[in-house]
This record gives C-alpha cells, structure tokens and sequence, in this order.
C-alpha cells in the first residue's frame, strides 16, 4: 500500500489527467444527452405530419362530430372519410344529418369539389372551408404538412396536463394556408399532437384544439378523439370522434366525381 | 269605297246587343289578361336592373383578375390609372364612380352570429349611400369611423347591436387566409329589400387591410350612370378605350355556350379555362349579370301569347257557334238580300266585317281594362322587406306595355276571329235564296 501511495505521490499530474478525462466524458455525455432531448424542429414537425400519414396505403374512416353553439340545441354531423394520401386524394361523404346525406367533399388534382345530390351539381370548396355546420374544417380530415407550410418560429418546453411537451410556435411560409400563425403542443415521448392554436392573420387566437385520445392503426398514433373550441365566437365547440377506422384498399373508383354521384342516390 | 256591307255589319252587332256585349266581353277579358302579363313583363326587367344597378352599386362594372404565385387567382385591381384614363378616352359620361372591395364574413356580437355579404367602399365620402339609405338610428358623422360599419334593420335585430357596439367580423383573406376584424356600428339603416337587408357596408381601407390588399387597391370599380338603358353602349366604348390602351381584357363578346346562362357566366367560364399573366380586366354591366331575368321576361312573354291562344280557342268556338245561330236566325234576311242582288262574298264579307267589329271592340276594351287595373294596381304599396321588393319600382308595382306588342295581340285577335267565323259567313253566303227565303224559323 505504502508503495501504492508513493506511486500516487510519485505522478500528480497523471491523476489530474485521469480525473479531468472523466469529468469531460461526463460532461460530454450530459452534453450529448440533452442534444438528443431536444430534437430538431423542423425533424419534429415531420415526425407530427407523419403521424396521420398513410402513404402507400388508403385510409377510411368513419368521424361523428358534436357541435354545441349556447342557445341552440347539439347538432351531429357524421361524415366517412376515404383518404388515398400517395395521390393527396380524398373523399369524404356525409351521412348525417339526414337533411344534408349523400352531399360530399372530393379532393382531385388541386380542387376540392362538393356535391349536392338535390341539384345534382358540383360547385368549387376548399380545403379551408368548414365541414357542413361545424367547427372543423376539410382539412382536418387530411393529411397535415406543417414540416412544408410552416416554419418554426420558436422552440420551447412546457406542459400540458401532467405530460412534459414541446411548444413550437410556427409561422406561415405562404399567405395560402388557412392560419397565418400556429402554436402545437408536441408530446415528448411518444411524439403525439396534444394541443393546437390557431392565429388569425392580425395575430387572434382563432381556434384551440386539443387531441386527448389516441389509436395506434398500422403501427401509427392517430388521433380518435378531438376537441375544437372557438375562441372568437365563445361557446361553440365541436367534438369529433373516430371509428371503423381501415386501411385496407380502395377501389380507384372512390376518389372520382361518379363514385360520389352513385353512393349519393 | 262601299261602305254599305260594314254599316249593315254594325248595325247587326248592335241588334244584339246583348250577344255583342258578352261575346266582345270574353274577348276584353282574354286580352286584358295578356296586356297586364306583358306589362308586367315589360317593366320587370326594368325594374330588376335598377334595383339590383342600386345594390351593387354601378350600372356598368370593372373587375380585375390575377394569379398569386402559386397559381392562385385572386379579384383585385392594383392600379387604376389607367382604367381612369380609359374611362376619360371613351367619351362617354357618367353620374357617379364606386370603388368596392366585398368579402362574406360571420359577424358576432356576444354570442350571436350571422353570415353577411361586407362591401367595402369609402363611406366617408359616399355620396350614393346618403341619397339611397334611410336610417333607423345612428348617424351620417359616424361614417368617418375607421372601422366603421353600417347594418340592416334586420342584421342589427338578430344580432342585437346598437349603434356605438363593436361586432366581430370573422372571415377569410383573398388568399384564404382566416382573419378577425372588429367593426363599429355607426348607422343602422331600414331595409330595403330582401336583397338589401342583407348588404353591410364597411371602410374600404378597413376591409382592405384585413383581407391583405393594400391601400388604394379594390376589387371592382361600379359607375353609375344617368340612365341605364346607356350601360351597354357605355360598357362597348370603355372595352374599346380600355383595350386601346393595351390592357388585358376578357371577351365581351364570347359566345355564350350551352352550359352557361349569362354573358357574365360566359366570361367567367373563359376565366376559368385560361392562365394569364398580370392583371386581366372584365368590362360588363348590371344586364350581363342579369340576362337570366331576361329569360324570365321571354318565359312571361311566351305563356302570355300561350295563354292568348288557349283563351281564345276557347272564345273563338263560342263566337263560331254564335255567328252559326246568327245566321239561322237571319237565314230569311239573307234569302232577301240575295234575292235583290246582293253576292255571295258580299254576304260573306258582312258576317266578317261584323267578327272584325266585334274582335276589334273586344280588344280595344281589353287594353282600356287593362290599363285601368295596371293604375289601380300601381297605387298599392308593397311591404319593403317582402321578396317581390325587387321586381317593384320604388315598392311599388310598375307595367310598360311596347305599343307593338299591343297592336299585335290585337292582330292576333282579329285574326282569329276571322277565322273562326269564316266557316258560318260562308255557309251564309252558299245558302240558295230561293231555300233561304222558304225556311220558316
């Protein structure tokens, strides 16, 4: 031991070395740790529009939205939804309520038809419109790009509920999309949208939506239950729930102006 | 000229007077009912283009078109110096010129909404809103508001605001972005129509600013004029000066196809199914937009001369049986008239001068009747919120009646009423006198 000692004694400044080396490494590794904590926003926003995205397979669903408004009674919209995201295609046709059956959204090319099966009439949308008398719009039944549409403003970490979240406030690329500003609560493990904001152009908040539950479908998490507040006109909500969800195959035949114009009859 | 065969024809129809008065009565009423179609259907017109020339604002308009970069096409003119300068080149003189930019927005006011139609135009200087709007509260000072609103009688009660509250405005940029505005109620004005309830003026700088155009751009420029029956030939020299000048401009003659109804809907058509560059100007006047009315006017007119028809084969079997019974009646006097020279076309052209007689007394009566109840009619003042408010000249019903139109139902008439008795006026003339004079009634 004594030799040990002396040996110790003999070489201080190996030991400095040695120490420093460890207290690099650690630090180093905390370093790196929480870079990989953090990710890139631009990765995280892919990694949102990735959730709800089905490439390569078709997507069908069937959404029942609630709609309150204070003074008028509950109204319920139900719509099935075909989606074919390799093409950006998508179909959706209403079922309720039974005044407004048979109408339907038709997304082909870059236009987006509704038909009326009273007229017999296609007549131009959007994808920025309101579905029927609620407070979801056509495009929350599609396919989202916010990784293309927006860019990342800021970065933060917050919560929402009990889990730990990412705040990312983005701002429109284009003048094109629906909300100029938008804010997502990204759920940190797994990566889940838990809360949206959406900002009119003079920058009011417009729309909070909170995705409290989720289904895993073919290995992704989406989205089964939705919640959509107005925050201008307050008091007006809409609830929309997901089921009978598929992927299985579709004919080609869904996606066109006949289909819609023969399941309307 | 013999003027013997119509005095002895006029005398018959005035020996019966009774059969004269109901037959000619039937033919009054027929044509009467067909004149107040075709005056209703002649003012309807009229009437529609100057209320709807009121609503928009203009009796001819210019609009302009172009694409965003990402293909895009949003209405806006950026830059109107020339179309000005066009307008001065026509040679061609206007009452008044209305800069608009227009929006649907859903207006809210704690709790309650509605979706309304905003147009957008220099309230501070209007003129043309002082002179059409009455109003129910508020006032013409508030105007200079920035974001100054003015609400139907209407609008205001659904979504009870008074003049001083601040609405909520909820709409979408040209580029389809969504927005929020808040606007100030400085007048509340009383309905104007069904159509006009539904207008909302706003700040055209305010309204522009929200909906991402900027200060001294507008989507359409409307210019009244004195008269409307000048929009079209107006509309022609402003195409010619404003395609003179090297603008881009849409077809004002494009041939309407099948699927499309108007000259507007033609030009929106050829919008639809071409690309451009730069801003693409549409000349076109409040008839373009209302050529469907026209049709309406056709379809009147139509069921008036179906109507006509039906009415008069109806009268016209009652007048040939009556001419028929005449004729036995007077089957002795006809044997004497014979029997002392008189020939048979003689005989057949006094039973048809007293069918003409009759057609034409029927129908001169009919116009007068007509006439008489389009008055009367004209003085009752319609209800300003009721649907009709815009077939109506200033709430109440108008009638013009073209004198050709008139003249030819007359035709119409006499025609037929010759035809009708022509085959009794020619067994009357066929009859032996020697047979004529041996029947006893």
């Amino acid at each position: 031991m004594p030799s040990f000692s002396a040996k110790e004694n003999k070489h201080p400044s190996r030991n400095i070395v040695f120490l420093l080396a460890i207290a690099f490494s650690l630090a180093a590794g905390v370093i790196s740790a929480s870079a990989q904590a953090k990710p890139e926003p631009k990765v995280l926003l892919k990694e949102v529009d990735n959730l709800s995205d089905f490439t390569g397979k078709d997507f069908s669903a069937v959404f029942t939205i609630v709609t309150q408004k204070p003074g008028e009674k509950d109204s319920v919209t139900q719509a099935r939804v075909f989606r074919r995201d390799q093409k950006e295609q998508f179909l959706i046709l209403i079922l309720l309520p039974e005044v407004n059956k048979g109408q339907g959204y038709l997304r082909e090319d870059d236009n987006v038809w509704f038909y009326d099966p009273t007229s017999r009439k296609f007549s131009h949308s959007s994808v920025k419109e309101n579905l029927q008398n609620t407070k979801a719009k056509n495009s929350d039944f599609t396919l989202s790009s916010f990784a293309e549409d927006y860019t990342v403003a800021s970065m933060n970490e917050g919560m929402v509920g009990k889990f730990p979240v990412w705040v990312l406030d983005l701002r429109a690329n284009t003048n094109e999309v629906s909300y100029d500003r938008v804010v997502l609560y990204i759920r940190k493990d797994p990566t889940m949208l838990l809360k949206r904001e959406d900002y009119s152009v003079n920058g009011r908040l417009m729309r909070t939506t909170a995705y409290p539950k989720y289904v895993e479908i073919e290995g992704k998490l989406l989205s089964s239950q939705i919640l959509i507040l107005d925050e201008i006109n307050k008091g007006e909500k809409s609830q929309i729930t997901m089921a009978e969800q598929s992927v299985t195959p579709l004919p080609d035949k869904v996606f066109t102006k006949a289909f819609l114009e023969q399941v309307s009859r | 000229m013999n003027t013997v065969l119509p005095r002895i024809a006029a005398r018959n129809l005035l020996r019966q007077k009774k059969r004269t008065i109901l037959l000619a009565g039937a033919i009054a009423f027929g044509i009467m009912i067909v004149t107040l179609i075709n005056g209703f259907a002649g003012s309807f017109i009229q009437n529609v283009s100057e209320n709807f020339a009121y609503l928009l604002g203009g009796h001819v308009f210019v609009s302009g078109s172009e694409y965003t970069a990402s293909g895009r096409r949003i209405s806006v003119i950026r830059d109107d110096s020339v179309i000005m300068q066009a307008l001065a080149d026509s040679g061609q003189k206007w009452a008044s010129l209305q800069k608009t930019s227009e929006t649907t927005a859903t207006l809210i006011f704690e709790g309650k909404s509605i979706r309304q139609n905003l147009t957008g135009i220099d309230l501070t200087h209007s003129t043309m809103l002082k002179e059409r709007l009455a109003l129910t509260s508020g006032s013409w000072d508030n105007l200079a508001w920035p974001n100054a609103i003015i609400l139907s009688q209407s609008v205001a009660k659904k979504l009870n605001v008074l003049p001083g509250d601040t609405v909520v405005a909820q709409f979408q940029t040209v580029t389809g972005q969504n927005n929020v505005g808040e606007f100030r109620v400085a007048a509340i004005t009383v309905d104007s129509s069904f159509v006009g309830s539904i207008m909302t003026y706003v700040q055209l700088d305010y309204l522009n600013s929200l909906s991402g155009l900027g200060k001294g751009e507008y989507m359409s420029l409307g210019i009244m004029l004195d008269k409307l029956d000048r929009s079209g030939t107006f509309a022609n020299s402003l195409y010619t000066s404003m395609k003179g000048m090297g603008l881009q401009l849409f077809d004002r003659s494009t041939k309407q196809d099948s699927g499309s109804t108007t000259p507007f809907q033609s030009m929106i058509r050829e919008q639809n199914s071409e690309t451009w560059t730069g801003t693409k100007y549409r000349v076109f006047t409040v008839d373009d937009v209302l050529a469907q009315a026209k049709q309406i006017v056709v379809a009147l007119d139509t069921a008036s001369v179906a109507i006509l028809i039906v009415l008069f084969a109806i009268v016209m079997i009652g007048i040939s049986n009556s001419f028929r019974m005449a004729m036995y009646e007077r089957i002795r006097e006809i044997g004497t008239m014979r029997a002392v020279g008189v020939q048979r076309n003689e005989i057949r052209s006094m039973f048809l001068y007293e069918a003409l007689f009759l057609a034409l007394a029927g129908a001169v009566a009919g116009i007068i009747l007509a006439l008489i109840v389009m008055g009367i009619l004209s003085f009752i003042t319609f209800d300003p919120q009721s649907p009709v408010f815009l077939i109506l000249k200033r709430g109440h019903l108008s009638f013009y009646l073209p004198p050709l139109q008139a003249l030819g139902n007359i035709l119409i008439i006499a025609v037929l009423t010759l035809v009708a008795v022509y085959a009794p006026a020619n067994a009357a003339a066929k009859m032996p006198p020697a047979e004529a004079l041996r029947t006893v009634k």
